[in-house]
């Protein structure tokens, strides 16, 4: 089973065999085994909650498995704790990266081991010096002195790979690397992914970009409910069969049908939006049942105009009409009460009070709704909260749970899908709606985002993903260097054209 | 004029300690003579030494409200051994002893049982005050001279309290900016989940910082008495406010991760005490203290706020440049 | 949340049973969760010192437990609600000392020429303004300049405690009128007027966060200010709010406190810091902000309230209670710290 992978005569570096891992008695892991060979990037792709986390906790030290055999280089491994992993050349570069901001970079590459001149003293010129070469060999060019807090997060993620590189890592685990990352950055990621491969080390990919996933690997492993339900050589593996293979559906059924056409009524008129630095002269018009995409790079400005036309961020010129009335001094409170609800692109940070549960979240933007001499309408509220939670999908059992914290990414996205349909909003604000979510989830978003338009709402999407908007738009605008750079109808939906609009023709 | 107030903005203790020198200086010729400049210096030894400490405990994103009941309970022993006519030199162990046992027990609430600092060291501000007024039954302790000579003594002309606060504040500063502990103390206090992932001591990082600012409360007690001879019942009382306070305007987060002993906790340190100092000086009334102190520290932090204000505004992404 | 009678969701509604053995602990499980724990624990010391000290029991020593809980339960339920926004007042004591200065000075100014009932209302309204005006100087600084909480009620507690010792060069003001005497220290049959005077403050903290939405906003701003922006909660005018509201009870509890010493004292309120953290902290605050409730708080300042007279009862030192008390409320934190680990490790 081990050797049905691409067979270039490589060694194999890491093996995983009848790994099982149990939570309070539900399995999550049920005897997972594979193979990785020395200069091979595997990709592991499977749904939020299928496993690959757990997998590679394992892996890095993070959690001990339950039963099962690890060997790396063909040695029984079994790390206790994350230096364990790090002594045996395994590094895990996490999702949310773990750098210190307040740090240079020199010092977060040898935080944990530093070396010492005499009893105390850091070898400071040292460091520098062996963080300079690192940090050419990643391409960065920066000081190793620089604080990390100055860099991009492109550029971190580089030094995270500096980090792995200092201890001479074997195995690098990367985890949903590009959530964060600007195309350009992208590019340079996946050419380092390419060098380390070169080099003889192995890179296991975990990511929901399914096309970065299929471009990097050779090998696949494809996990469902715990179990490796495929794997093999990236020959094998089309798409299609991937996302079937991942839920046990079709890429088609992704993007649910819409019965409704958009109107010809504005809803929403945006005309000269313009804030120094920011974006320059934005003009759209969004309207009654229409999706109305919005692409462009990282930093084009896309998330940078719903915030200011959800008063989160001020415009310095421009004109926004609501329903036919102009809508100046806008903030959030008075957008809501006039019928705009604005899905942040960070969940954690904006989207959900995560100690709070589902309930107090889906509730929180429509107090004033339920709102009687400053008390809350706690008879009215409470039946149409749990209306809310329910019309996204959310089990009985989610809604009656603890703090929104312990759910699942996809619910809660859903939970703050509820909170804003309770607001009855008739102009949505989506922003990454669909950002760190697995395939069923994203349908079932997807389905509600057409249900709201059938109801004649007027829906602007964000997204990076440009497979979802155009599988689900009617126009989309392309954004570039904080300007509008073109409007593309229907059918004129082309992955090329909207690309070249958004990258200004640079790439052809 | 951006530079410029980006300068200021930039130095809020810097800016704050020259304005409070010019205007004392205005108002009293004699607060510039270098004797009373070398007075303040000699009387911020003991805020200097506190405040050094707290540097530490504030640095992992914690906080310690007990220095001053340390100071005090610290003090007392000592004030014991040299009233039965022991050397300084084993009181001062003895004060150490007991600050170090004190942010032991500090420490190890916080970190093993997992109290939250705050209310830990609150609670112990009250036990150890308590303590202290047990053991002296709440009555002010005369010191012999012995204790006093010790506070007064010279090395090469330069009194002895100041070499012992300015070496205090140079280990402290070596430590933090030049070891693996130190910047590993920095890297606690910005993420503490996030170092233990990396594989630092998390815990023991913590326990030590609490077990220094302990200990420099500790000394900065024995200093006290060393330079006003007693040890009276009300002594180190509210005095962390002073202390915390010293470390901010010195520009640490009470959020932990960012700040440095040196200019930091020591500028601001020799800040309070100038004001104290030269309000004395200028014959001000009494009662008017607390104003005039309250009001600089609210100040130094408003400003400090505006500039992170500043600062968050133009950390905004800035996707086109500017004027374009 | 079926009676709203609390508004922490985590707290009314019990965690979805991952543990296969859930159904044993759950009950035990939701009792951690709940602020009961405390109310037990106050009736078990109190049973326990019952033995040693029979005088906690008599009828004269309840009453008094009763009239020394109430000014600092009205003191601890302005604080809870800033703790909840998760900041912090450290100006209260001093709030309390100005505001008792402010309101007795009104009380005997000649200038007014009140006596009587009159007197006292009118000191009752300048505690009250001056009462707000600390907490929107206070509120402001923390609102508008981003200041931290800490540091801004540090300087503020410096600045109108000078101020109160200032005004009076650290002298009572005596001559209170004897209408505020009886109201803080007599009552109607057994009910105390005191207890009349908190009782509408205890309902109405209690109503603001459980059934108001500026409640649900408090709760929201605590828990993550940004996510509470975007959902269009004022977080600006909700953190002002809290601070006032602060401020405010405390010079209620100034009002009692003023009453039962007679004088309008300067130094009022000093010792009490540490006993309105502890009781707040104790009846299920968190420090970190997001939680907290009515209940819960009452039950803190019982134990703390109990805790102090029983020490005085056994005849303990003024220090030793110092000492006793600093104990006690950290064994309290202890316990709630290993109640909220016992609690997370089960959800």
């Amino acid at each position: 089973m081990a050797n049905d992978l691409a067979n270039t005569g490589n060694p194999v570096a890491l093996q995983y065999h009848g790994i099982t891992k149990s939570f309070f008695g539900v399995p999550v892991l049920k005897g997972v085994t594979f193979s990785l060979r020395a200069g091979h990037a595997l990709g592991l792709v499977g749904e939020n909650g299928a496993g690959k986390s757990t997998m590679m906790n394992i892996l890095g030290g993070v959690l001990v498995a339950d039963g099962g055999q690890l060997t790396v280089n063909g040695q029984a491994y079994a790390p206790k704790n994350p230096k364990d992993a790090r002594a045996r050349g395994i590094a895990f570069i996490h999702q949310e990266l773990n750098l210190f901001a307040n740090l240079s970079i020199a010092e977060n590459i040898f935080l944990t081991g530093f070396p010492k001149t005499g009893l105390f003293a850091i070898k400071r010129k040292e460091i520098n010096e062996r963080t300079r070469t690192l940090l050419a060999s990643v391409q960065l060019a920066a000081e190793p002195t620089a604080k990390v807090e100055t860099l991009s997060p492109g550029e971190r993620q580089l030094v995270e790979i500096a980090k792995a590189l200092a201890f001479d890592a074997r195995v690098v685990i990367f985890d949903e690397p590009t959530t964060s990352l600007t195309a350009r950055e992208c590019e340079r990621l996946f050419a380092l992914i390419e060098k380390l491969k070169v080099q003889g080390r192995s890179v296991i990919y975990i990511s929901h970009a399914l096309e970065d996933v299929r471009r990097l690997c050779e090998d696949f492993v494809i996990l469902r409910d715990g179990e490796v339900v495929a794997q093999g050589p990236r020959e094998d593996f089309s798409l299609d069969r991937m996302v079937s293979l991942m839920v046990g559906r079709k890429l088609e059924q992704l993007f649910p049908a819409r019965s409704m056409v958009p109107t010809a009524t504005a809803l929403l008129q945006v005309a000269g939006l313009s804030q120094p630095g920011v974006i320059e002269n934005v003009s759209f018009t969004l309207h009654k049942g229409e999706v109305l995409g919005v692409a462009g790079l990282m930093g084009s400005g896309r998330s940078e105009t719903a915030r200011i036309l959800f008063g989160l961020d001020p415009a310095a010129k421009g004109e926004v009409t609501l329903d036919g009335k102009p809508f100046p001094n806008r903030n959030p409170a008075a957008c809501i009460a006039r019928g705009m609800a604005f899905l942040t692109e960070s969940r954690r940070e904006e989207g959900l009070l995560m100690d709070a549960d589902v309930r107090e979240n889906v509730a929180v933007a429509a107090l004033p709704r339920f709102a009687g001499r400053g008390l809350v309408l706690q008879n009215q509220l409470q039946p149409k909260v749990d209306a809310a939670a329910r019309s996204v999908g959310l089990a009985e059992g989610k809604i009656a749970s603890g703090a929104v914290k312990t759910l699942s990414g996809g619910n809660q996205q859903k939970v703050v899908l509820a909170k804003w349909l309770l607001t009855e909003p008739s102009v949505f604000i989506l922003d990454e709606p669909t950002r760190g979510i697995d395939v069923g989830a994203k349908a079932e978003i997807y389905t509600l985002i057409n249900n709201l338009v059938a109801r004649g709402a007027g829906v602007l999407m964000i997204s990076s993903e440009l497979e979802e908007l155009i599988g689900m738009c009617d126009r989309i605008l392309v954004m570039r260097r904080g300007e509008v750079a073109g409007v593309v109808d229907k059918a004129h939906f082309d992955r090329e054209a909207i690309l070249r609009l958004a990258f200004g023709g640079g790439i052809a | 004029m951006t530079r410029l107030k980006d300068l200021l903005l930039q130095h809020t203790s810097m800016v704050l300690f020259g304005v409070v020198f010019v205007v004392f200086g205005l108002l009293a010729p004699r607060f510039l003579a270098l004797e009373n400049l070398m007075n303040i210096l000699v009387q911020s030894s003991v805020l200097v030494v506190g405040a050094v400490g707290m540097t530490f405990v504030l640095l992992t994103a914690g906080i310690d409200l007990s220095v001053g009941s340390i100071m005090f309970l610290a003090a007392v022993p000592a004030g014991h051994l040299v009233q039965a006519g022991h050397s300084p030199w084993l009181a001062l162990l003895a004060a150490l002893g007991v600050a170090l046992i004190f942010g032991a027990v500090n420490a190890f609430v916080v970190v093993r049982l997992k109290v939250m600092p705050f209310v830990v060291t609150l609670a112990t501000l009250y036990i150890g005050r308590g303590l202290g007024l047990y053991i002296t039954q709440t009555r002010a302790m005369n010191l012999p001279e012995s204790i006093l000579a010790v506070g007064s003594a010279t090395v090469l002309g330069v009194p002895l309290v100041l070499l012992v606060a300015a070496f205090v504040a140079f280990a402290a500063h070596y430590t933090l900016a030049r070891t693996p502990f130190g910047r590993q103390v920095y890297a606690v206090g910005q993420d503490g989940e996030g170092a233990r992932k990396a594989g630092l001591p998390v815990d023991r990082i913590r326990f030590i910082t609490m077990t220094v600012c302990a200990v420099s409360a500790g000394l900065a007690g024995f200093l006290t008495i060393a330079r006003v001879g007693v040890v009276s019942p009300s002594m180190g009382n509210q005095r962390e406010l002073a202390i915390i306070a010293a470390a901010v305007l010195g520009g640490t987060s009470l959020f932990g991760g960012r700040g440095q002993v040196f200019p930091g906790a020591v500028l601001g340190a020799i800040l309070i005490q100038t004001v104290e100092t030269g309000l004395v000086i200028l014959n001000v009334d009494p009662y008017l203290y607390p104003f005039i102190t309250a009001t600089i520290i609210f100040v130094a932090v408003a400003i400090d706020s505006v500039r992170n204000l500043e600062v968050a505004k133009r950390a905004l992404r800035k996707i086109r440049p500017l004027g374009v | 949340m079926s009676n709203g009678s609390t508004l922490i969701g985590s707290t009314s509604t019990p965690a979805a049973p991952v543990v296969v053995a859930a159904a044993r602990g759950a009950r035990w499980q939701r009792w951690l969760r709940g602020d009961t724990w405390v109310l037990a624990l106050a009736v078990v010391y109190f049973l326990a010192l019952l033995p040693v000290a029979p005088d906690l029991a008599n009828p004269e020593n309840l009453q008094l437990i009763l009239s020394n809980m109430l000014p600092l339960l009205v003191v601890a339920l302005g604080q809870m609600f800033v703790l909840i926004t998760s900041g912090i007042d450290l100006s209260v004591t001093s709030t309390i000392a100005l505001t008792s200065v402010a309101g007795a000075g009104t009380m005997v100014w000649p200038a007014l020429g009140l006596t009587g009932t009159a007197a006292m209302l009118a000191g009752a309204v300048a505690m009250l303004l001056i009462a707000g005006a600390v907490g929107a100087t206070n509120g402001l600084a923390i609102t508008r300049l981003s200041m931290p909480p800490f540091m801004v009620t540090l300087a503020t507690m410096m600045f109108f405690s000078g101020g109160a010792i200032w005004a009076t060069r650290s002298n009572g003001i005596p001559g209170l009128p004897e209408a505020l005497a009886t109201v803080s220290q007599e009552g109607f049959g057994f009910v105390p007027y005191a207890l009349m005077l908190v009782a509408p403050f205890v309902v109405g903290a209690h109503v603001l966060l459980t059934k108001s939405v500026f409640g649900r906003r408090l709760f929201a701003v605590g828990r993550n200010a940004k996510a509470a922006r975007v959902s269009g909660v004022p977080v600006a005018r909700t953190v002002f709010t809290a601070y006032v509201l602060c401020a405010a009870f405390a010079a209620v509890g100034a009002f009692l406190y003023t009453g039962r010493l007679e004088t309008g004292s300067p130094v009022l309120g000093q010792r009490i810091f540490l006993d309105v953290i502890g009781a707040a902290v104790i009846g299920g605050v968190s420090l970190f902000g997001g939680k907290g409730s009515v209940a819960g708080v009452i039950y803190g300042v019982l134990f703390i309230t109990l805790v102090d007279n029983s020490l005085n009862i056994l005849g303990f030192s003024s220090f030793a209670v110092l000492m006793a008390k600093g104990t006690v409320i950290l064994l309290a934190a202890l316990f709630d710290a290993m109640r909220a680990r016992k609690v997370a490790v089960r959800a």
